[in-house]
């Protein structure tokens, strides 16, 4: 998949939080390449985030996934400040965040970039109407406005009809979708998810999921995603970024994660993946330049960013080796079945 | 890798006992070389190491009364302090009494019959009459205005420190030692002081009930704000909320429910400083328990005090009532409702619904009179202003049904309580005295009765353990108590534990300390005697439960001065109606939480220890007692405070030791002797506060336990 928009929206530069009275020891340590449960042991610092460097292109949704503990939480609080940085910097198009001080980091919580929680974080003292109009409210904005874009967010998230009620009244599904549209109702340019949808259960994680994905659709923001669920960061990343003990072990797209894991770590991950849904034909095929071309292909080419899964059926019909052909409708490998198998049987 | 299989348990940590119980050893033998060596007599505490605080206080004392007039921190501050609460207790109290009775009555019951319905209504009218028939209405009013006044003045001080101690640790850390120490302290502690700087009069018992009543007010206030779910505040602030509006649309919002409770033991802790306070000059019924004590005329005392205890429950319903109605989520509340004013069941009567049907008829009548008049005074009435009135339409009623009841008064006169609606219990209560006093006493010629009964609680407890107290030499009691510390707690209770024992005898008080504790002691155990039994009672058997409860409700609603009233007319003047009334005081903690510690005993524990086959005693003594330990201890406690603060108020009533040193004190407005009096007393409290507590800690199972 493409990157839709090449201008950069949000940047992480090097960006380190130790939690522990003397940071600059377990920095040292860390450097000396000590890891995070030897750091620990040493000096008492827990370090939760380990010289992060990424960037996220606007429009793009970005997943950041990784075990309990990886640090992915405290990465994404990083980003809005809601926990401070220890060492670092972040860019919000192109604005340092770390070097603002409070009045401008409340400009840009207010209207650039809102954040949507585990565990919901509803006000249960507040009607849903007033949870979703809390950022206006906070903005200043007049009572029948807010309410007036309350309820068209509420609409969109398929609520209406529920605003007077309390959030503990909704199952846990509406309440997302609350905490959902609380954060679109500040139309900000980027979205933070922490964990939203782990604590649903899976046919409402579901049809969270395709809900979200078809409001991007029309939206556009750029959406910064945590899970602990790689078949959900498969399944929304655009790209995604796999954490472990705070660092970052690979970036990529969910193709590239999938065919190529750096490591054991990461293809633990992938070991559940739906292959054939995730893998193109570019990532499986036999090259020209590597293996030739085959004498007898079929009739029908594919291009080199099909899915395995649209592949599959034309390889059972036609059983002979399918040509992969670029733009150009140059050859630039192919696909048989032994190919397939070995990327499904995840060698 | 090898897998491993076994988990080992982690190393628990060992302490070389031994050693340190031989240098603690060795400390004290060399510790008393030393003494010996510098001449100390161990006997008795050394006189020559009084500190002698009382001449500079009393020197600050009198530098007080000279300058009072001039110095600027008096005519700056405490007198226009003083003026103001002055004004504001003559007014609230003037308010209230001329009022007629009436009106005050119907306030309280519209009020509660809205908040909590009719039987709260009827139950603060009841309370608001009993006031008046046993002919205490004024009394009462005052009372009313102390409390109001004062428990205002609380919540406005106590308010702002708790949001600020919630929002800033240092804060807190600095005050919790600050209100560990003012909770542990006995309430006459605080008169001296606030004497010496208010004067006589109402303002100082006003600001006494402030300063008593604080603690609850701001503990709670910073609890409430501490227990606001971090996940709301994150969210809040990622939207870019301003510290205040995190406050003020989400923490304290979110905090209501501890803050009414807040409001509500602040209420209660004012309440049982009325008696007390009433020595310092507040009138009221704490001026009619006083004088009905100094007299020994029971009957007028239980009147009074059954008027305080009318007072309580009418203050601890209704706001009870108010703050379950606050502190519900408003989403839990029933969101429809038939009826407007009247209780909800009785919708399936017709005339409940007739009566209904015609107030809501009068309401619009009233509307729409409301809205012509409004009209012909040029003033008309919009559409906002209209939905306000049609939203609040019970309080805008109730309000005019007060004016139109005031209004009455004014025409017809009627203010006072009338005269003839009485309520004769003094009588009846004198006579019962009398009667137990001329029969109970003693039986015949039998040893038996209060009389023998108290004379035997002096001859072979009191007279016996006071006397080892103060025969052993004080530095090995000084050992004792360092030992127990560091038993219970650690070596830092030891040191503390040490020190607070020294300081009560580098204070003058040595003497007087050990009579206070051997008073407490006694009583603490006889109270430990009857109350774990009753609360194991009370926790087995659902009758015990049945039966003890209302009891102690009672028992715990009386002012600790009603408890004296009756006691000195049966056990003589002495130490010993100081003992039996802690321990009446002090039963019931320790019989709830012995009860509440056995209750709690998961039914699983239970049904696990019976699967085994055991008997209801093994039942009882393996499993629900150990388990149940942790908040007996807490229990236990609490009753040490209690029994404490009751001991020193029998000073009051002749019960020696350091309560009898304050009450000199403060009568012969001898104020270094009360300070240094109080100080020891203070010393005395945080010590076995710290002992208890320390105790209790020990019981508590390791975390994470059912």
């Amino acid at each position: 998949m493409s990157v839709p928009n090449p201008s950069v929206k949000v940047s992480c530069r090097g960006l380190w939080k130790i939690f522990g009275p003397r940071p600059e020891l377990a920095r040292e340590r860390a450097e000396e390449g000590l890891d995070k449960a030897q750091i620990l042991e040493t000096t008492g610092h827990v370090i939760a985030v380990r010289d992060v460097s990424f960037h996220v292109e606007e429009g793009e949704i970005f997943v950041v996934m990784g075990l309990s503990g990886s640090g992915k939480s405290t990465l994404i609080r990083c980003i809005c400040r809601l926990v401070e940085p220890t060492y670092g910097q972040i860019l919000v198009d192109g604005q340092d965040v770390t070097a603002m001080d409070e009045g401008r980091l409340r400009e840009l919580r207010r209207h650039r970039m809102s954040m949507v929680f585990q565990h919901f974080g509803l006000f249960p003292h507040r009607r849903v109407i007033d949870n979703v109009a809390f950022g206006l409210e906070i903005r200043g904005m007049a009572k029948e406005e807010r309410y007036r874009r309350a309820r068209e967010v509420l609409e969109l998230v398929g609520l209406q009809g529920w605003e007077l009620y309390y959030p503990q009244e909704l199952s846990g599904g509406m309440q997302q979708r609350v905490g959902l549209a609380r954060a679109l109702a500040v139309d900000p340019a980027i979205m933070l998810f922490d964990e939203p949808f782990s604590a649903l259960d899976p046919l409402i994680r579901r049809e969270m999921q395709d809900e979200l994905l078809k409001l991007q659709q029309v939206m556009h923001k750029t959406l910064i995603f945590i899970t602990h669920d790689f078949l959900e960061a498969v399944k929304l990343g655009d790209r995604i970024a796999v954490m472990r003990d705070g660092e970052l072990v690979q970036v990529g797209t969910p193709e590239e994660i999938v065919a190529h894991p750096v490591d054991e770590y990461v293809q633990a991950f992938t070991v559940d993946a739906p292959r054939a849904k995730v893998l193109d034909v570019a990532s499986v095929m036999h090259p020209a330049a590597e293996s030739g071309l085959p004498s007898n292909p079929a009739p029908y080419t594919v291009a080199p960013h099909t899915k395995l899964e649209k592949a599959i059926p034309l390889l059972v019909q036609e059983g002979r080796p399918l040509l992969v052909v670029n733009e150009q409708e140059h050859p630039v490998g192919y696909v048989d079945w032994k190919a397939v198998l070995t990327a499904l049987g995840g060698a | 890798m090898v897998p491993t299989s076994s988990v080992s348990p982690p190393e628990t940590p060992r302490r070389n006992t031994l050693l340190r119980y031989l240098a603690g050893f060795w400390a004290l033998i060399l510790a008393s070389y030393a003494l010996a060596w510098a001449n100390v007599p161990l006997d008795r505490f050394p006189d020559t190491w009084y500190l002698g605080l009382r001449e500079p206080i009393d020197a600050f004392q009198a530098w007080v009364i000279g300058h009072r007039a001039t110095h600027p921190a008096f005519v700056y501050f405490f007198e226009p302090l003083s003026d103001a609460i002055d004004w504001a207790l003559r007014g609230v109290e003037g308010q209230l009494l001329s009022l007629p009775w009436y009106v005050v009555v119907a306030f309280f019951f519209l009020v509660a019959l809205h908040a909590g319905g009719l039987r709260t209504a009827l139950v603060a009218g009841a309370m608001l009459l009993y006031m008046g028939l046993v002919g205490l209405w004024a009394e009462s009013m005052q009372t009313l205005a102390l409390m109001g006044v004062s428990v205002l003045l609380s919540l406005a001080v106590g308010m702002p420190l708790g949001i600020w101690a919630a929002r800033d640790d240092r804060v807190d850390a600095l005050l919790r030692p600050v209100l560990d120490t003012m909770q542990t302290m006995p309430a006459f502690v605080y008169l001296i002081p606030v004497l010496l700087f208010f004067g006589v009069a109402r303002v100082p018992a006003a600001v006494a009930t402030v300063i008593y009543a604080l603690p609850p007010a701001i503990r709670l206030t910073n609890l409430g704000l501490r227990q606001v779910p971090r996940a709301a505040l994150e969210a809040a602030e990622s939207f870019g909320a301003t510290p205040r509006q995190v406050l003020f649309k989400v923490q304290l919002p979110l905090a209501m429910p501890a803050l009414m409770a807040g409001i509500n033991q602040t209420i209660m802790m004012a309440l049982g400083i009325v008696v007390i306070a009433a020595l310092i000059g507040a009138g009221g019924l704490g001026r009619e328990v006083l004088i009905a004590l100094q007299r020994q005329q029971v009957g007028r005392g239980v009147e009074a005090g059954l008027a305080i205890v009318a007072l309580a429950i009418l203050l601890d319903r209704v706001g009870e009532s108010l703050s379950r109605q606050v502190a519900t989520l408003p989403g839990q509340r029933t969101r429809w409702r038939g009826f407007a004013l009247l209780p909800q069941s009785w919708i399936r009567f017709a005339w409940a619904r007739a009566i209904e049907e015609g107030l809501r008829r009068l309401g619009q009548g009233l509307l729409a009179s409301a809205r012509v008049l409004a009209r012909l005074l040029g003033w008309p009435l919009g559409n906002q202003a209209q939905s306000y009135l049609v939203r609040h339409a019970y309080a805008v009623g109730s309000l005019a049904l007060l004016l139109v009841l005031t209004g009455g008064g004014a025409v017809t006169g009627w203010r006072g309580f009338p005269p003839g609606w009485s309520l004769d219990l003094r009588t009846g209560v004198d006579a019962a005295v009398v009667w137990m006093r001329d029969n109970l006493y003693q039986l015949g010629d039998l040893p038996i009765g209060t009389g023998p009964l108290s004379d035997a609680i002096t001859l072979y407890l009191i007279v016996p353990l006071r006397q080892a107290l103060l025969r052993t030499p004080w530095p090995a009691l000084v050992a004792l108590a360092g030992l127990l510390g560091y038993r219970l707690g650690s070596w830092r209770l030891a040191w503390t534990g040490m020190g607070l024992l020294v300081g009560i005898g580098l204070l003058g008080m040595w003497d007087k300390g050990m009579d206070t504790l051997s008073q407490v002691l006694i009583a603490v155990l006889i109270t430990v005697a009857l109350g774990v039994p009753l609360g194991i009672w009370a926790g087995r058997s659902q009758w015990g439960h049945l039966i003890l409860r209302p009891i102690l409700d009672v028992l715990q609603t009386i002012p600790s001065f009603v408890f004296l009233v009756p006691v000195i007319m049966l056990f003589n003047v002495g130490r010993v109606p100081g003992i039996i009334a802690s321990v009446l005081y002090a039963l019931p903690p320790v019989v709830r939480l012995t009860d509440l510690g056995i209750r709690q005993v998961a039914h699983e524990t239970l049904e696990a220890a019976v699967s085994f086959g055991s008997t209801s005693r093994q039942l009882l003594l393996k499993v629900q007692l150990p388990l149940a330990m942790p908040t007996i201890l807490m229990g236990l406690n609490q009753t040490v405070m209690m029994v404490l603060a009751m001991v020193i108020i029998a000073g009051l009533v002749g019960g020696a030791g350091l309560g009898l040193e304050a009450v000199i004190g403060l009568a012969k407005n001898q104020t270094g002797r009360g300070v240094e009096a109080g100080l020891a007393i203070v010393f005395m409290a945080m010590w076995l506060d710290r002992l208890t507590q320390a105790w209790a800690e020990r019981w508590k199972p390791p975390r994470g336990t059912a």
